[in-house]
């Protein structure tokens, strides 16, 4: 299913999955303990948004892809009190946190009663950029010819990451190898972060034109939680003054919690050419399957770019294009530090190794000739790990609005989370 | 203007502190309004960048007498002489900068009862709340 070689090879199914629904709901901060803005009723809105935007009848759905994690850092916490009353209002599973705080694809069929030939349920897990991939490669396997690929995040009151064992005085079992050091989430990036500092002689002031233009492109982003919510741009002179929350990753380069949701419609080309929107073609995944071998769990600098790196060779070799093949790129950026190590392993327009800060000097907007991060990401509208996916298809569909690059939008590429451990997507205007 | 009982500054914090945060707090805009005519020195120190403070202080229809960020107070104490210094706020940290920067501490939910309008009748002890 994941295609972790080095060398896989061009991917057999190369264009002959394409995305061409595309459908969101939200945003918001938090819960507000309603029935119709749980995760659950979001993600059913989501879904048939996807659905009409691809003029599919719901019948000839027959894969339903998803992330039952809902949460990184907002898990339900024990003793709470689940809300039955909000429970009562859909067609439950065995499990009454199922809608509210997890999201299973059984939920998912039994409260979309038109959903009546879904045949194929499958997990990606952690993340949209793994439902994608196992969507892609499910379809182009012929395990289903239509799905959705669904993931969807809640966030409760309270803080983020701070629950659970974070709120435990001491650290037992399995974590007591992997997070010695406390500290926040953002702690082992801000640490691959401050040697690659030391590394190539920069500095962090260097990352707030990459953060300017990531808000204005959210703030482009109808969907966006920053555009609907709180409309700001973000000078660099706030982003450098902000607190350290790991120094040297400040309050925004850690991304701000959200609920959102959001489903694709993918089917096969054939499929495609007949509905209602422009297909989207996919010409590879590739993932990333490092594993670690530093103290703590944290990959140290050097895994970290020789894993970008592989991700790199892997995603032009399957798709039979060069890295200056790419019109613009949507990797992950929450937090939104490692995305610099994302963009050298591309490789892409003379930006290699300890090269990226000096391109965000240049022109990396949506008018430049290689945008960098049209979506804006986490950074630039919540921390969804979806919108750089959404923009690949709307970029390439011409469909983005006031994010529309000013180039043709041909092949672009998006995929996360994590420099390490990631799953990653090339998508093309052309299916060759 | 000084009062009565000496020149007084207060910070908010904003989220779960304003009524005008996310989350809302239940300090709100009355209160703040009521401090400033009483001529008390009135301003924000939120994580928020000081664009996203400035938006607060227009939505309340208010100029500030400053904007910081949270782990800057200690150049609001620098900047101002005052008799004393309050900052509000509803986390730790707001409590732990609030410390460092020689400000009284008060809780969210132990200021809604403005007890800061009691220094205008001279009362200069403890603040409630304050060991």
């Amino acid at each position: 299913m994941f295609r972790t070689a080095v060398h896989p090879g061009l991917w057999e199914h190369k264009g002959k999955v394409a995305a061409v629904g595309v459908g969101h709901q939200g945003t918001a901060r938090r819960w507000d303990g309603t029935a119709e803005n749980s995760v659950g009723a979001w993600s059913i809105a989501a879904c048939r948004k996807a659905i009409a935007d691809a003029g599919v009848n719901p019948a000839d759905i027959d894969g339903l892809v998803l992330d039952t994690t809902t949460t990184t850092g907002a898990h339900w916490p024990a003793g709470r009190e689940i809300p039955m009353d909000v429970v009562a209002k859909f067609n439950q599973t065995d499990d009454p946190l199922d809608g509210i705080a997890k999201l299973s694809g059984e939920w998912i069929v039994k409260n979309m009663p038109e959903l009546t030939n879904v045949k194929y349920i499958m997990t990606g897990p952690g993340c949209m950029s793994a439902c994608i991939v196992v969507a892609a490669q499910a379809i182009g396997d012929g395990l289903c010819h239509t799905s959705l690929v669904l993931k969807s995040w809640h966030n409760l009151d309270g803080r983020y990451y701070q629950g659970g064992a974070n709120a435990e005085p001491t650290i037992s079992g399995p974590a007591k190898w992997t997070n010695p050091w406390a500290g926040p989430a953002s702690l082992g990036t801000a640490t691959q972060f401050q040697r690659y500092m030391y590394k190539y002689g920069k500095s962090h002031d260097l990352m707030a034109p990459f953060m300017q233009n990531s808000r204005h492109n959210g703030l482009l982003f109808p969907e966006g939680y920053w555009a609907q919510h709180r409309p700001e741009e973000l000078p660099a002179e706030d982003y450098i003054n902000a607190r350290w929350v790991a120094k040297p990753a400040n309050l925004f380069d850690n991304d701000i919690p959200i609920m959102a949701s959001a489903a694709y419609l993918f089917t096969t080309a054939e499929r495609a050419r007949d509905l209602k929107q422009k297909p989207v073609y996919i010409l590879n995944h590739a993932s990333d399957n490092l594993k670690a071998r530093g103290f703590g769990g944290f990959p140290t600098l050097e895994e970290c770019e020789t894993a970008c790196e592989n991700v790199g060779t892997r995603l032009f070799e399957g798709a039979g294009l060069k890295p200056d093949d790419l019109s613009f790129e949507n990797m992950y950026d929450g937090f939104s530090l490692f995305h610099v190590f994302h963009l050298e392993g591309l490789r892409s327009h003379g930006i290699g190794k300890g090269d990226a800060l000096d391109a965000f000097k240049g022109d990396i907007s949506i008018n430049g000739p290689f945008p960098i991060s049209p979506s804006g990401g986490n950074v630039g509208s919540g921390r969804t790990r979806f919108w750089k996916h959404t923009d690949c298809i709307q970029q390439i569909q011409g469909r983005a609005g006031a994010r529309q690059m000013k180039l043709p939008a041909n092949v672009g590429v998006s995929g996360g989370p994590m420099p390490t451990g990631g799953n990653f997507t090339v998508w093309g205007s052309s299916p060759d | 203007m000084e009062l009565s009982g000496g020149r007084f500054l207060i910070s908010f914090d904003i989220d779960g502190t304003l009524e005008l945060g996310d989350p809302p707090g239940r300090i709100t805009t009355e209160m703040v309004k009521r401090a400033r005519d009483l001529g008390f020195l009135v301003g924000s120190c939120s994580d928020r960048s000081a664009t996203s403070q400035k938006a607060i202080w227009e939505r309340m229809n208010m100029e500030a007498d400053f904007i910081s960020l949270k782990h800057m107070l200690d150049d609001v104490k620098q900047r101002f002489d005052m008799h004393r210094y309050l900052h509000i706020g509803d986390r730790d940290l707001d409590q732990m900068f609030a410390e460092q920067a020689g400000f009284d501490f008060l809780w969210e939910h132990e200021a809604y009862t403005e007890p800061w309008l009691d220094w205008l009748n001279g009362a200069g002890g403890p603040i409630a709340g304050q060991p």
